[in-house]
């Protein structure tokens, strides 16, 4: 046995995994020693229970799309046009100051047409042609709620299950309980496309941080114009070899200084120099589509082959979960349709419809569906009744936490389903409501996460993703 | 890789399992036995009010005695008595010291955060008389570095940022306070002190600018300008974050599980949570941050030349003033008495011009969803131009804003008024709708033309009126709407205006008022005529102080005002002696102007500041904004000794009770964090948490020695200091055998010297000073250094100031600490972020330090590391004549020690690789040493240089150039 590993294994477990981390520790091994050694001797820890799905890509629809011309559909609101929303109906609920001082709230039906496809039957909205055609690989929730009326806490609620920042975020939780496939590509990947419109909504960095938690479980930002990764390519000048030379003394003096000192700090750091060459060869070939073939490409649509668009974000989301990428979060900006709505959504809709089906399609034709969890949700829902001037072709919604519409797919979830029931209104939940945090809770249940058994010991508390109200998968959406 | 499902999950029902692992630990010696009494529970009890009543950190510090030692010749100082009795009671002996090069690395790094250079290297180590040890530290501590290093770590816990963090994320100006802690660090302002200014000063006494300048720390939180959010909601979510911040960083507890109920573990109820936030509820300003980047309330912060600037600028104002008396007493002034009706209006109305093609002096303009280049001033032939010389043009992409504030004169609004602006629509490039806004005491009066798709905050409000289809493109049309019909009444005062549109491109010209308000005269023959004009114009635009008596009834007066009417009318609109003054008053216009442009140019630093009438404060029910409970009132939590009877309920009593001597928590937490800062790990390994879940201290004695002896020494910061970092304890050795490491594997027991990876800012510090580019100044608003293109756009809204990053460019800005970086909140500078620095969003006392390959990553790739080792091998070229001096001073430079002989061949064979791969690639080479803005400044072949930089490169990734040893 190499010197060094032997040397590690005398080390005291504790502290060892606990000063690099489980994972790299695993990883400072599989540099030294033969891959996946189990040097450690130790059994990896196994999830709570037999997971469905390896890996997860959420698709993150950011701004609240409206789920009143996309999913929900309501034939009977042809009929109110223009008549204001019943008091029963609102019973009080909050508004926005957007419309706080609205002095009517006019109902505004949807003006695009709705069909059923699918041997599911499913009603999808003529916005999603493309969508429609895998509808029966979806199972679609009608009832999601959430507690937070505005975008900045709302969305920070659905990544990391708390409106105040400072949590953990939902793929770190992910990488946190479940570790990495690949040693050689980071376990959380976020990607935020931008569209052919204005930017939108504001992101920030928290909503894929890594909170309390250890920080390499925060989502690595992978980037479509410059290096995808930051500060992935050698400087101007450094070729591979002249990269290696340099490495190669920088670990015979490191590997001096750890036989001196004794600190297996220093031996993750040599194992991490090799990861990281490793990734500045493996990361650029992995995102470069051209080497996908075209009829693959084609699936996701014309706009794949413009980097940062979300079709190519999609594309690159089913390559990244082929290499073990255990989640990926794609973020489409530009949902928050006040306003414009006729304007915005078709536009919104044109941008991701055609690389939803393109990746649902792909993942299943090569089989990694089964495996690989899909979610498309946004922060919330969207009223029935108007913001701004109503016409017959000109309307706007504003921000709904009491009904939203997304959909699940793939690994351990029932194909095929509509759960959930909203009022003729689309404003109160009816039957079987879905709390974002019993999302979160599925989630997890999908990857083989008991969530109420993952927990973060943070300012004295065991925090979990799913806060501290009673919360379950839904069990009926699942397999 | 594997993951965590079966790590750290003690969930309360597993709370067993903890029991028997610190059962475990007890009986490896790994927790101390002696303190048990004192710590009912230890890791978990039931929180009642009889456990906690008897919680460790909630009974007051006695200072213990010094325990006895057998190795009684090991320790240094007091510290190393507790230690050092830990030690033998578990059989271990402390480590020898480390050698001096290592010693002066260390505590060079851990109190300035800078490595020493190779000067005082050679200094300290030819200094062999008895404590140069000693004498090293206190020039340390007297080192100007000293507060900038300091000043990073409490720049953490107070959140410290340059954006506000939620929704747009705009700049935020709060930079004078990070300079107040890097100076009250550096002047050794006593700790407590320290935080009493933070949390009240300007509740002090004689309040000085910087003591309000301190309470910057409470507006550093979070803060939106989110215009659908409640202001109630906003209100609460800031004071939520100030209680939650204040509570942790004082009292080391955690209060935000007792925002909604009360608390599980720890005895905090909800009522303690309200009654704390109490002290901070009645901020004297608007929650909102309205983009601004000092939200009212705010002080100006002259640097010294400004300061000098503004005597300058007063003093040449008294003189022109008094000239203008003096011309005056010259003059006429039969000017009739100070009696006057209101002026008749005009019988037909005319068009008044607002402004044209001047902006109006003191104006300043608010763009949103603008670019700069998209938005410009065009003059003939370039563009259409309605009147004067030029008009504005405005290409947006969607909504853009361009906003007009503080007009000097204001538009007063008459019976009956219309408001017109021209407008030229692009035909090529037509918008889907225009908008213009009036101010008055926000922009809520609108007229719009075309689509409804620009946002608005108040639709159905009658403040927005629609006047149906877009005007004609291709040529100016002048838009007009009655002023009541947006909702502007007679006698109103409009200081500001917005031009508004979607998409397209839009020319804009003249705007101004039809009225019949005798708004063009600006001269008069009698008292009586201008008095009658000004109260028709409701004196709006008169100076506060003459509004008032121009508008008070006539016979009120006395007679010093009525001299003071006079006079400014003699002054300043009086025909008689018009000629005479005319070459003055416009000297004198001039001189406002400077005054004006130098106060709007002013750094202002926002303060705290409660309002005159304390507002009432709830309990807040589930912790949210609209379920108010019963009322309460400003008090400290129940657990711990109340406020005295006589000191002030506000954020000065409550700052003082913090520091009080009885108060048993603040003390503690503070010396435990400044322990963690030297040593690693804490003494109570839960920094953040004092509470009853928190980790029992490793060393009960010692803490509370320290916590007393700090007290007692008047929060002596660098007393304090020295004591740690002179101790035996710190002095010790990093290196351990396996077997050592194997007795005490956390260190908890500080049988060893701590190895700790520097932190982000030191790494980043360290190269730049290395590589000889560090540029020293204290202070100042943040630079930003160059980073990877598009951070900032992948998370802007379109209507952020931060939306777009432009590198600073300049050695003074580009080489400065990473303390002066600027922090945008939504997105960080990843150097800083990928190495473990928190995001400043919330209150952070430990940082993680992880070991991860996107970190190699930064400090492979980053330009201005590649830029450092260049610097550093220029040096080393300057230094040295020959190729192995050269080698050996380029290690000592980072590396500090020697290079031993195995060093020196491993670098010189990498070396000669490096030569030869560069040679065979010449361009390459010149490719490498151009990274970075600074040329070359050594007359060296660039193959040469660039193998030199690859070399110093490696240097200073190496791991124990990374690592504090």
């Amino acid at each position: 046995m190499h010197p060094i590993s032997a040397y590690i294994q005398a080390m005291t477990r504790r502290h060892f995994f606990r000063r690099a981390g489980l994972g790299l520790g695993a990883a400072a091994l599989a540099v030294l020693g033969p891959p996946r050694a189990k040097a450690n001797g130790r059994q990896p820890p196994s999830p709570h229970h037999p997971p469905r799905a390896q890996r997860a890509i959420f698709l993150f629809m950011n701004g609240g799309p409206s789920q009143l011309d996309l999913w929900d559909y309501k034939p009977q609101m042809a009929n109110w046009f223009g008549k204001d929303l019943p008091d029963s109906v609102r019973d009080g609920q909050r508004l926005t100051l957007m419309t706080a001082n609205q002095q009517r709230l006019l109902i505004a039906p949807s003006i695009y047409r709705f069909a059923r496809h699918g041997r599911s039957g499913t009603w999808v909205s003529e916005l999603l042609p493309w969508t429609a055609r895998v509808v029966d690989e979806l199972c679609v929730i009608k009832s999601l709620q959430t507690d937070e009326i505005n975008h900045d806490p709302a969305v920070t609620f659905l990544c990391t299950g708390h409106a105040i920042p400072g949590r953990a975020s939902l793929g770190a939780w992910v990488s946190y309980g479940l570790g990495s496939e690949n040693a050689n590509l980071p376990t959380f990947v976020v990607m935020t496309p931008v569209g052919a419109e204005k930017l939108g909504n504001g992101l920030t960095a928290r909503l894929w941080g890594a909170g309390f938690l250890p920080g390499r479980h925060q989502g690595v930002l992978l980037r479509a114009q410059g290096e995808p990764l930051l500060f992935l390519s050698n400087p101007a000048g450094v070729d591979a070899s002249t990269r290696r030379r340099m490495l190669d003394s920088l670990a015979h003096l490191n590997e001096k200084h750890f036989a001196e000192v004794g600190d297996p700090e220093t031996l993750t750091r040599i194992a991490q120099y090799e990861l990281a060459f490793r990734m500045q060869m493996s990361v650029p070939q992995l995102v470069d589509l051209s080497r996908e073939p075209a009829h693959v490409r084609a699936l996701y649509g014309p706009d794949v082959d413009r980097p940062g668009t979300f079709a190519a974000s999609c594309l690159l989301a089913r390559r990244l979960v082929e290499q073990g990428v255990r989640f990926v979060q794609i973020f489409h900006r530009g949902w928050d349709n006040h306003l414009n709505l006729p304007r915005r959504l078709p536009i919104q809709c044109q941008e991701s419809d055609q690389p939803c089906y393109g990746l649902i399609t792909d993942l299943k034709q090569r089989g990694l569906l089964e495996e690989t969890l899909v979610i498309w949700a946004g922060e919330f829902g969207r009223t029935i009744f108007c913001q701004g001037t109503l016409t017959p072709r000109q309307y706007g919604r504003e921000h709904h936490p009491r009904c939203a519409a997304a959909w699940l797919a793939g690994g351990g979830i029932r194909p095929g389903i509509t759960h959930g029931e909203t009022d003729d209104f689309s404003f109160n939940v009816v039957r079987d409501p879905v709390h974002v945090h019993d999302l979160h809770a599925t989630i997890l249940h999908c990857l083989g996460i008991d969530h109420e058994r993952l927990t973060y010991r943070y300012q004295g508390l065991d925090v979990r993703l799913t806060g501290v109200e009673p919360r379950q998968p839904v069990w009926p959406i699942l397999l | 890789m594997t993951g965590h499902l079966t790590n750290n999950r003690w969930s309360s029902r597993r709370a067993g399992v903890r029991w028997l692992l610190v059962c475990a630990a007890l009986a490896l010696g790994v927790v101390g036995l002696e303190g048990r009494g004192r710590r009912p529970g230890g890791a978990r009890s039931p929180a009642t009010e009889h456990a906690s009543a008897r919680h460790w950190a909630f009974v007051p510090p006695q200072m213990p005695r010094l325990p006895s030692v057998q190795q009684a010749d090991w320790p240094r100082n007091p510290i190393d008595y507790f230690i050092l009795q830990r030690l033998e009671a578990a059989g271990l002996r402390p480590s020898p010291e480390a050698d001096r090069t290592t010693l002066i690395r260390r505590v060079t790094l851990d109190l300035t955060g800078l490595p020493p250079t190779p000067e005082e290297v050679d200094a300290f180590l030819a200094d062999t008389r008895p404590r140069a040890y000693e004498r090293l530290v206190v020039r340390l501590l007297q080192s100007p570095r000293f507060g900038e290093h300091m000043a990073r770590y409490w720049l953490d816990a107070a959140r410290y940022a340059d954006t506000h963090g939620l929704h747009s994320d705009d700049y935020s100006a709060v930079w004078p306070y990070r300079e107040w802690v890097i100076t009250a660090f550096n002047r050794n302002l006593p700790f407590d002190q320290f935080l009493i200014e933070q949390l009240a000063g300007d509740l002090l006494p004689h309040a000085t600018p910087e003591q309000q300048i301190a309470t910057g720390f409470l507006r550093c939180h979070l803060s939106s300008t989110d215009a659908a959010l409640a202001e109630e909601e906003v209100r609460v979510g800031n004071m939520v974050d100030i209680t939650e911040t204040t509570a942790a960083v004082t009292l080391g507890l955690t209060f935000s599980c007792a925002r909604c109920h009360d608390h599980k573990y720890d005895p905090l109820s909800m009522r303690d949570y309200y009654s704390f936030y109490a002290f901070f509820n009645s901020f004297d300003g608007s929650p909102y941050n309205f983009h601004l980047p000092a939200p009212p309330p705010a002080v100006a912060v002259p640097s010294p030349r400004q300061q000098q600037r503004e005597q300058e600028l007063y003093q040449r104002g008294e003189a022109l003033r008094r000239e203008i008396a003096a011309a005056c007493a010259r003059c006429r002034d039969d000017v009739g008495p100070d009696r006057g009706e209101v002026a008749p209006l005009a019988d037909q109305p005319r068009d008044y011009v607002w402004f044209d093609d001047e902006l109006p002096r003191s104006a300043r303009i608010l763009q949103d969803g603008v670019a700069e280049d998209e938005c410009r001033v065009v003059r003939r032939p370039e563009g259409p131009v309605f009147s004067g010389e030029s008009a504005l043009r405005i290409k947006s992409r969607e909504t853009g804003r361009h906003y007009v504030i503080q007009i000097d004169p204001p538009l007063v609004i008459g019976p009956g008024d219309r408001l017109f602006c021209y407008v030229y629509l692009d035909p090529d490039d037509p918008p889907a709708q225009v908008m213009l806004q009036w101010r008055t005491r926000d922009f809520d009066h609108r007229a719009s033309w075309g689509e409804d798709l620009i946002p608005h905050t108040d639709a159905g409000r009658p403040t927005i009126r629609h006047f149906g289809a877009l005007p004609k493109s291709g040529e100016w049309v002048r838009l007009e709407v009655a002023a009541e019909e947006v909702g502007l009444a007679p006698g109103a005062v409009v200081d500001g205006i917005g031009f508004a549109q979607y998409d397209g491109t839009v020319y804009w010209d003249a705007t101004g008022s039809r009225t019949r308000l005798p708004v063009h005269q600006q001269t008069f023959d009698t008292l009586a005529e201008w008095l009658a004009v000004q109260r028709r114009l409701n004196g709006a635009r008169l100076p506060p102080a003459i509004r008032e008596l121009a508008l008070k009834p006539d016979n009120q007066r006395t007679p010093e005002q009525r001299r003071q009417l006079r006079d400014f009318f003699l002054q300043r609109a009086y025909r008689g002696n018009r000629e005479v003054l005319e070459p003055l008053l416009a000297r004198l216009a001039e001189h406002e102007d400077a005054v004006s442009r130098f106060y709007a140019e002013l750094p202002q630093a926002p303060v705290y500041r409660d309002a005159a009438m304390p507002r009432p404060t709830f309990i807040l029910r589930g912790g949210q904004f609209d379920r108010r409970g019963s009322r309460v009132e400003p008090a400290v939590p129940a657990c711990l000794p109340p406020l005295p009877a006589d000191a002030p309920r506000n954020r000065l009593g409550l700052a003082r009770w913090l520091v009080s001597p009885q108060q048993p928590l603040t003390a503690r937490v503070i010396v435990n964090r400044f322990w963690q800062q030297f040593f690693g790990t804490g003494l109570v390994r839960t920094v953040d948490d004092f509470g009853l879940r928190g980790e029992p201290p490793s060393h009960p004695e010692l803490l509370d020695w320290l916590a007393c002896r700090f007290q007692r020494d008047g929060w002596n910061v660098k007393h304090l200091v020295y004591w740690l970092v002179t101790s035996a304890t710190y002095r010790q050795t990093s290196r351990a055998s396996p077997e050592a490491r194997a007795r005490d594997p956390e260190n908890r027991l500080l049988s060893r010297g701590s190895r700790l990876r520097l932190d982000a800012e030191v790494l980043r510090d360290q190269a730049l000073f290395c590589g000889g580019l560090l540029v020293e100044e204290i202070g100042g608003p943040s630079v930003k250094p160059p980073q990877p293109p598009g951070l900032w756009e992948a998370v802007v809204t379109a209507n952020s100031n931060t939306g777009r990053f432009v590198a600073d460019v300049g050695p003074q800005k580009v080489y400065r600490r990473s303390l002066y970086t600027f922090w945008k909140r939504t997105a960080p500078p990843p150097q800083m972020t990928i190495l473990d620095a928190p995001s400043r969003e919330t209150c952070v006392f430990r940082r993680e330090r992880m070991n991860t390959p996107l970190q190699a990553l930064v400090m492979l790739n980053d330009p201005q590391w590649v830029e450092a080792a260049r610097g550093m091998a220029e040096r080393a070229w300057a230094k040295a004549e020959s190729q192995r001096e050269r080698l050996v001073w380029l290690f000592r430079l980072a590396v500090v020690r020697r290079p031993d002989a195995a060093e020196l061949a491993e670098l010189e064979a990498a070396l000669g690789d490096l030569r030869r791969a560069f040679e065979r690639r010449p361009p390459a080479a010149a490719q490498l040493v151009g990274v970075g803005e600074r040329p070359v400044r050594v007359a060296v072949e660039p193959t040469e240089l660039a193998a030199w930089t690859m070399l110093a490169h490696l240097i200073l990734n190496l791991d124990e150039v990374v690592t504090r040893e």
